[in-house]
């Protein structure tokens, strides 16, 4: 395929998560085009490799988009529109909102529509009909539990995977977890999350003179952070002593409960959230970086401690065990398990600085070696390639 | 035959909203309360489509949400009746929110929000949740009734985490408080409520209904069951680990959960990571044949919660002569009398639960039966309705 190859990167949403955004400024330096579709969150300018179709969350937005894209297909693809009505009523879907997020797509028809949230595949599996190629990424909740509860949409990845061009897997843990709902194994590439590591500075120093422990993420239950606050209790009770900050925990009454419950208020502040930027100072400032999670896909949040020189306890969850080696580079340790947590973290603390040391270049080299932009955008373009 | 009804005292009830079929705690109160010759009437805030049809007389907040339009013709609707035809108690309300140093703004507000208490004359005032009473502290003093207020749990221990000092104000009023326990009442004197203000006042339940005249053998397969919201504060994550290390024990089980929330997906991927969702049942909500039905298979009932204000359906099972294993949970270690009823654990040591069901599981049937009586016995006698109805009453006088 010779000519500029069409991509439409999709969430839903523009802009999207930070780790999507990096996908699309990554992808937008090669030789491609990029559309974005769905509904503007904020104005956000981008180069002119990167098209946006968007409509902002108002009534009158939405039916002036409609209305647009109707009158286009109307008038210049009445055929291809037949269809596509004729596809959604098929399916009984009637609804306006519908046609506002599909029409765009259909009048602008990409050659590869990059679906990011695999819950919405009974949604776009039209584009196949109409010559689009279908990828789907497989992101965390969306493989790992939501279809164990929600017997309805495992059945629906059970219909739609077989017939997905090709999958994109953060990584082999949640490649193993597609195959389950029927994703060919031939047709998953697992490619990681990438950082760019020169943009971290991993010289700043931590002057604390408690040992300072951070997490970062909303408190959802599968950050885990009840386990975190009992192994913090088991480390109190130790004589252990720390400051533990929850980035983005703020005004959770569980968290809130535990904390008071624990007598834990002295040592646990939780936080809204924050900026990238400020993230990245709490993190910057702190001597751990813990992940309790109890499912992830792979955290972004342990890629950029790595890259910051902040050591990282980590439980193994998801794919996480493909980032960190117990030891070597973090340490990884069960999870929903408090008693291990906490003694890892008293390890992380009493290392000497040479092991320190060693394990933090060992962090950054993993990052440099498997985590970068550089390394994910190259394996995503390939992956696209390889459809045609 | 101005003064012929005087005896009849009136009692206004004060709720987010009319009380569904299956919550027996106020339909009870207010069915016992209208048998003892109280007249009840019902004060809510939100309008259900599906309001039951209760037998007592309901009035509505003006529905101030929605377009605003709307909300400002409701709002100038009620201010208006307020000023025309409550004029004295639309200013003592005015009068005591001042002396409280609120805003002028909320002082209006609380007028507009408050209007519909005026049109009736009440002996009690009755806050049905502690959060009920919040932005309406001086409502009852303005309309010339007494204040009561019932914290039920979560209002007292879990709200103010969330709305700092939300009672500080409340706690400063002459109120008559109801709790459902001891611990809950020394909570409440922490914060300098007086000892003689607050009323113990437990649950009750229906103890003809909840009771199982043939005790049966032991089943081959051990049956556990919990009776929960699917809610965080449950502890349903702390009960499925220590299943998990009953299985790596080798120990086989059927674990069934009665009750449906927002915590499902997280419970059923927890069971699943656990590797004992095969032995776990997710029935969801059930009536109460249903649920008396489960409880009639079950061998040990567990209530490991996180937080809870008391606990009915602890006390269901202890009249179904069930063995009971609860948490230290608040008001439960007064549910349940360690040893004696069932036992209490400490919350959150799942290895400690895991322990104590496999004691529970080995006594001898003697010493089943003694702890199966005990609590039969208990809650026969200190948890019926009547003796609620009779606490109540008392609390009125």
């Amino acid at each position: 395929m010779n000519k500029t190859i069409k991509i439409a990167i999709y969430s839903g949403e523009v802009p999207s998560t930070t780790f999507i955004e990096r996908l699309i400024l990554g992808l937008s330096a090669g030789d491609v085009k990029i559309y974005l579709f769905g509904f503007i969150k904020s104005k956000i300018k981008y180069d002119n490799s990167i098209s946006v179709f968007g409509y902002k969350q108002t009534k009158i937005r939405k039916g002036l988009h409609l209305l647009k894209f109707s009158i286009l297909l109307l008038l210049f693809k009445n055929r291809e529109k037949t269809k596509l009505d004729k596809i959604l009523n098929q399916k009984q879907d009637n609804r306006l909102t519908s046609r506002v997020k599909y029409y765009p797509v259909l009048w602008y028809k990409p050659d590869i529509f990059h679906l990011q949230w695999a819950k919405g595949i009974d949604e776009w599996i039209w584009v196949k009909a109409f010559g689009m190629k279908l990828v789907v990424s497989l992101r965390g909740a969306h493989i790992n539990y939501s279809p164990l509860a929600n017997e309805k949409l495992a059945n629906t990845y059970k219909a739609h995977f077989p017939k997905v061009d090709a999958f994109h897997a953060v990584s082999n843990a949640i490649s193993f977890e597609a195959q389950k709902y029927g994703a060919p194994k031939e047709n998953i590439n697992v490619i990681y999350s990438g950082i760019n590591p020169d943009a971290f500075n991993n010289n700043a120093n931590k002057e604390n003179k408690i040992f300072r422990i951070v997490s970062v993420g909303r408190p959802h239950w599968k950050k885990g952070y009840t386990y975190a606050l009992d192994a913090f209790k088991i480390l109190k009770n130790k004589n252990f002593e720390f400051n533990y900050v929850i980035v983005g925990g703020k005004n959770n009454i569980e968290l809130a409960y535990q904390i008071k419950d624990l007598g834990l208020e002295q040592h646990v502040t939780l936080v809204d959230q924050l900026t990238f930027k400020e993230v990245v100072n709490q993190i910057q400032s702190s001597d751990l970086l813990l992940l309790p999670s109890v499912e992830e896909g792979i955290a972004n949040v342990v890629l950029e401690a790595m890259a910051l020189k902040t050591m990282v306890v980590t439980t193994d969850c998801g794919g996480m065990k493909e980032v960190i080696t117990n030891h070597h580079n973090g340490f990884i340790v069960p999870i929903r398990d408090p008693e291990a947590m906490a003694k890892a973290i008293k390890e992380a603390k009493s290392l000497s600085d040479s092991d320190k040391e060693s394990i933090l270049n060992n962090a950054l080299e993993t990052i440099q070696k498997n985590h970068s932009e550089k390394l994910m955008v190259g394996n995503m373009m390939h992956m696209y390639t390889n459809l045609f | 035959m101005k003064n012929k009804n005087s005896h009849i005292k009136t009692i206004g009830i004060v709720l987010s909203y009319v009380p569904e079929y299956s919550e027996t705690f106020f339909k009870n109160k207010i069915l016992s309360l209208q048998k003892s010759n109280y007249r009840i009437i019902l004060f809510v805030d939100y309008k259900k489509p599906n309001d039951y049809n209760c037998e007592y007389e309901v009035l509505y907040a003006p529905k101030l949400n929605g377009n605003s339009f709307s909300v400002f013709v409701n709002g100038f609707k009620a201010l208006f009746k307020a000023l025309v035809f409550y004029p004295k108690k639309t200013i003592h309300l005015y009068k005591l929110d001042k002396q409280d140093k609120l805003t002028f703004t909320n002082r209006i507000k609380n007028i507009i929000f408050n209007q519909f208490y005026f049109t009736k004359k009440l002996d009690w005032l009755h806050f049905g949740f502690g959060m009920n009473a919040i932005n309406k502290e001086n409502v009852a003093s303005a309309i010339g009734s007494k204040m009561a207020v019932s914290f039920r749990g979560s209002d007292l221990y879990l709200t103010p985490l969330k709305h700092e000092n939300c009672y500080d104000l409340l706690f400063t009023k002459d109120v008559k408080y109801h709790v459902l326990s001891e611990e809950m009442k020394h909570t409440l004197i922490d914060y300098n409520i007086n000892d003689a203000n607050i009323q113990v006042i437990t649950p009750a339940i229906d103890v003809e209904f909840f009771n199982n005249i043939n005790h049966r053998k032991p089943n081959s397969t051990l049956k556990l069951t919990t009776v929960a919201r699917l809610h965080w504060k449950k502890g349903l994550e702390y009960t499925l680990e220590a299943l998990s290390i009953l299985k790596q024990q080798g120990l086989d089980f059927i674990f069934t959960i009665i009750g449906d929330g927002e915590e499902r997906e997280r419970l059923i991927f927890a069971a699943h990571q656990l590797g004992i969702i095969n032995y776990v049942k997710f029935k969801g909500e059930l009536n109460q044949d249903e649920v008396k039905k489960s409880l009639q298979e079950t061998d040990i009932y567990l209530q490991y919660s996180i937080q809870e204000g008391f606990c009915n359906a602890v006390l269901e099972a202890q009249a179904m002569g069930l063995l009971c294993i609860v948490s230290n949970a608040e008001g439960l270690p007064e549910n349940i009398i360690n040893n004696e009823t069932g036992w209490v654990i400490n919350k959150r040591v799942p290895k400690a639960l895991a322990n104590k069901i496999v004691e529970v599981k080995n006594l001898l049937p003697i010493d089943k039966e003694r702890i199966q009586n005990n609590a039969i016995e208990r809650v026969t006698q200190k948890f019926n309705l009547e003796q609620q109805r009779h606490k109540f009453i008392e609390f009125y006088k």
